[in-house]
């Protein structure tokens, strides 16, 4: 992948201020250096100016950008990947003489023969601009799940846009400063809801949009829709079909993640998703598959025997990178410069540890399972939402609420109470159709932070309420639907594209110079799993059905029938203690905690004094609530007090007017 | 230090809550999540060398400052006879 920005301004711009726009343009490209270093350039077109920071991955010596079309003077500057750029060439290369093998000039191609709306042939994971010079008009336009990121703010002149937010500032077209709704709905919903972000006046263009920016004025539109999952009952012999067409469906969405110029390798977690990935693709290698784990050295993190097992079992080239609370906690000063908002959780750092592993193999490009658990089901949050929605139906059921501790491994000693179960997990069991029922106890745990809050934030962040605009957001269709399609919904709108794919994902890859693809998010596998009946994906308590049932065919028994285990880091550890670093010291104080003005100080010491006399044993809570003090006074520290682009960066980078 | 005192201070420290009256649940106002309560419970055992059953986890029981604090003295009382 790679990373792109630029901002529009009026037409004819005298000549004399082309320095100073060719200036600014390359500050806003140097600052995503990372995201692309093989090239950096930018070009200063009559209504706009256009950069990008380039990771060469199809057509290496032909895929330069900005990319202009001669004919038309449109112009175009894109991240990611369109995969069926090969099919798409064919269907318009009658009518448009490409240059290029690359599919950069693909989506040129595309938007010159049929306009905007050829975006809704891409089946790929992108983010892109486009300047059309016939209209003045500039195109911004972002994949259908949100895999690739663009944000963008208004200006005196126009609009500025970029793949990360650092750009807009390091342009100069934003003040830096935390929005305090976008940190608020990041502590409790686990991300921003999109268009809001973390900081003030900057906003991100929501998944599956595409908008029109002419003058100041600016249009979205929505392209795509993720569909309402079927609520019907399986049936018997739906099961064979449906898994020969998803077999189908997934060996082809791992063929064409795999079309690149340089080697693909692959993430192995030693769960199902990716164990499922890295078998179709060694089938498509034929042998030569690299895959990559992370090990942890607390044992109840730790999938290390179950990623040897896979990593035998497929007969892969396998390693594994080390992760203790020491790394965890050196590694997240970087994973919140390069993320970009407050996080209640550390699982992102060993993943900016693993990629930095795989760029040292000289590897650029991984595959992963990402999307599965959200679209077959695989989460506990399912689980946990078809069990008290039971429950809720016989309230005064003493059995219904004891089969929720199959999920809490610490509840049997709660379940001689009824009454004590109920108030935990019972929360909104009078009102199983409300429509965040699935959400409520998740929320509820992350609402315990605002206690903490600092009296002038909790000023600013009254009356918000993260809860309710996931709700006010929801369109009625989906409200309409049942708790399992609403959970869906929910988590696809806040955990997926604001956290998994940004702060966990796209931002921890790219931080080190490597590109992710997500064979489970291509919208034809999405599509199909939202067709599926509920009993094909949550078949009683057993999570992703239809997927294990593929997956006998493909992996060892013990990876095929092996429960999810949730993907998490540990946190305490790492910022108090005898191994904490410096910086987690300083930001835990009192003074820097006041500082940065989410939290309040005097709380934050007690609350870390409390921590580091815990042995480790924090609440779940508490320690949430220790990593959003520490990625907030990481954001202040490293963002909003202003940074430096490296001068060597900024001149590297060559802009040209055509 | 009073039982109630002793209480309040754990509560205090744990769960960083400042203004919560004696009788204030816990529960509802979301000041102790599950977790929590094991802790609480955890708290008292070791804290006054006595044994909570399961069958005594009642939010009558363990539900405030108070209840807390009664269900304890009837413990402590019930092990010194």
């Amino acid at each position: 992948m790679c990373g792109i920005a630029g901002y529009t301004f009026a037409r004819g711009l005298p000549v004399g201020e082309h320095p100073a726009h060719a200036a600014r343009l390359a500050r806003m490209t140097a600052s995503l250096r990372h995201r692309g270093p093989d090239a950096q350039r930018g070009v200063l077109l009559d209504g706009a100016a256009l950069g990008h920071a380039r990771l060469a991955i199809v057509d290496v010596e032909g895929g330069r950008q900005p990319m202009i079309d001669h004919a038309t003077g449109v112009a175009v500057v894109y991240n990611g990947e369109i995969y069926n750029h090969v099919e798409l060439r064919e269907r318009w290369g009658g009518s448009y003489a490409f240059r290029t093998r690359s599919d950069t000039e693909v989506l040129l191609a595309g938007y010159v023969r049929e306009g905007i709306d050829a975006v809704s042939r891409f089946v790929g994971q992108f983010a892109f601009a486009i300047f059309d010079p016939r209209d003045g008009a500039t195109w911004l336009g972002r994949d259908r799940v949100g895999i690739c990121p663009l944000y963008y703010t208004r200006t005196p002149e126009g609009w500025a846009f970029a793949s990360e937010i650092k750009a807009l500032m390091a342009g100069g077209h934003v003040k830096a400063a935390l929005d305090a709704v976008g940190v608020h709905q990041s502590i409790r919903l686990w991300s921003p809801l999109a268009p809001r972000t973390c900081f003030r006046d900057v906003l991100a263009l929501p998944p599956a949009h595409v908008a029109r920016l002419d003058g100041r004025r600016i249009a979205l539109s929505r392209y795509w829709d993720l569909p309402i999952p079927n609520p019907a009952r399986a049936s018997s012999g739906q099961e064979g079909p449906a898994s020969r067409r998803l077999a189908e469906l997934l060996a082809d969405a791992v063929h064409l993640t795999l079309r690149a110029d340089v080697p693909v390798s692959a993430y192995l977690s030693g769960g199902l998703d990716s164990s499922l990935v890295s078998a179709l693709a060694q089938r498509e290698l034929g042998g030569s598959l690299q895959t990559f784990s992370m090990s942890f050295a607390r044992p109840e993190y730790d999938e290390a025997p179950f990623q040897r097992q896979a990593a035998r079992a497929l007969r892969t080239d396998h390693r594994v990178a080390a992760v203790d609370d020491a790394d965890i906690a050196a590694l997240l000063p970087r994973v919140v410069w390069h993320g970009e908002q407050v996080l209640i959780r550390s699982a992102p750092a060993p993943l900016l540890g693993l990629s930095g592993l795989v760029r040292s193999t000289g590897t650029k490009v991984v595959l992963t399972g990402e999307g599965a658990d959200e679209f077959f089901w695989g989460y506990d949050l399912f689980k946990e939402t078809k069990l008290r929605a039971f429950w809720a139906r016989q309230p005064a059921s003493r059995l219904r609420p004891a089969l929720l501790s199959r999920l809490y491994p610490y509840m049997p000693r709660m379940r001689q109470s009824p009454e004590v179960m109920s108030q935990f997990y019972g929360i909104g069991l009078d009102r199983p159709d409300a429509p965040a029922f699935s959400h409520q106890l998740r929320w509820a745990a992350t609402g315990r932070i605002a206690r903490l809050f600092s009296p002038s934030f909790a000023g600013a962040v009254e009356g918000s309420d993260p809860p309710g605009d996931v709700v006010a957001a929801m369109p009625p269709d989906v409200a309409r639907s049942g708790p399992l399609a609403r959970a869906q919904y929910i988590e696809a709108q806040t955990l997926l594209s604001g956290y998994l794919l940004s702060a966990q994902g796209d931002r921890v890859l790219l931080g080190n110079s490597v590109e992710g693809r997500f064979p489970f998010l291509d919208h034809r596998v999405i599509e199909f799993a939202c067709a599926l009946p509920e009993g094909l994906k949550l078949r009683v308590l057993v999570e992703k059905y239809l997927l294990r049932r593929l997956a006998r065919d493909l992996l060892p028994p013990s990876l095929a029938e092996r429960t999810k285990q949730p993907y998490r880091a540990p946190v305490v550890g790492a910022l108090v203690g005898p191994s904490a670093p410096d910086w987690a010291r300083r930001a835990l104080s009192r003074d820097a905690v006041d500082e940065a003005g989410v939290f309040s100080g005097e709380k934050i010491e007690r609350l870390a004094a409390h921590a580091a006399a815990s042995g480790g044993h924090e609440t779940e809570g508490n320690a949430m609530a220790l990593m959003a003090v520490a990625s907030a006074h990481l954001l202040h520290e490293r963002l909003v007090r202003g940074f430096e682009v490296p001068s060597a960066d900024v001149r590297a980078v060559e802009v040209s007017a055509p | 230090m009073s039982t109630e005192a002793r209480i309040r201070e754990f509560i205090h420290d744990t769960f960083l809550a400042d203004d919560f009256g004696d009788d204030d649940s816990f529960l509802k106002t979301g000041l102790i999540d599950s977790t929590g309560m094991l802790e609480l419970v955890a708290f008292i055992e070791e804290a006054f060398a006595i044994e909570v059953q399961d069958s005594e986890l009642l939010p009558a029981n363990l539900d405030s400052v108070r209840n807390l604090a009664r269900f304890v003295e009837r413990k402590t009382q019930r092990a010194a006879e």
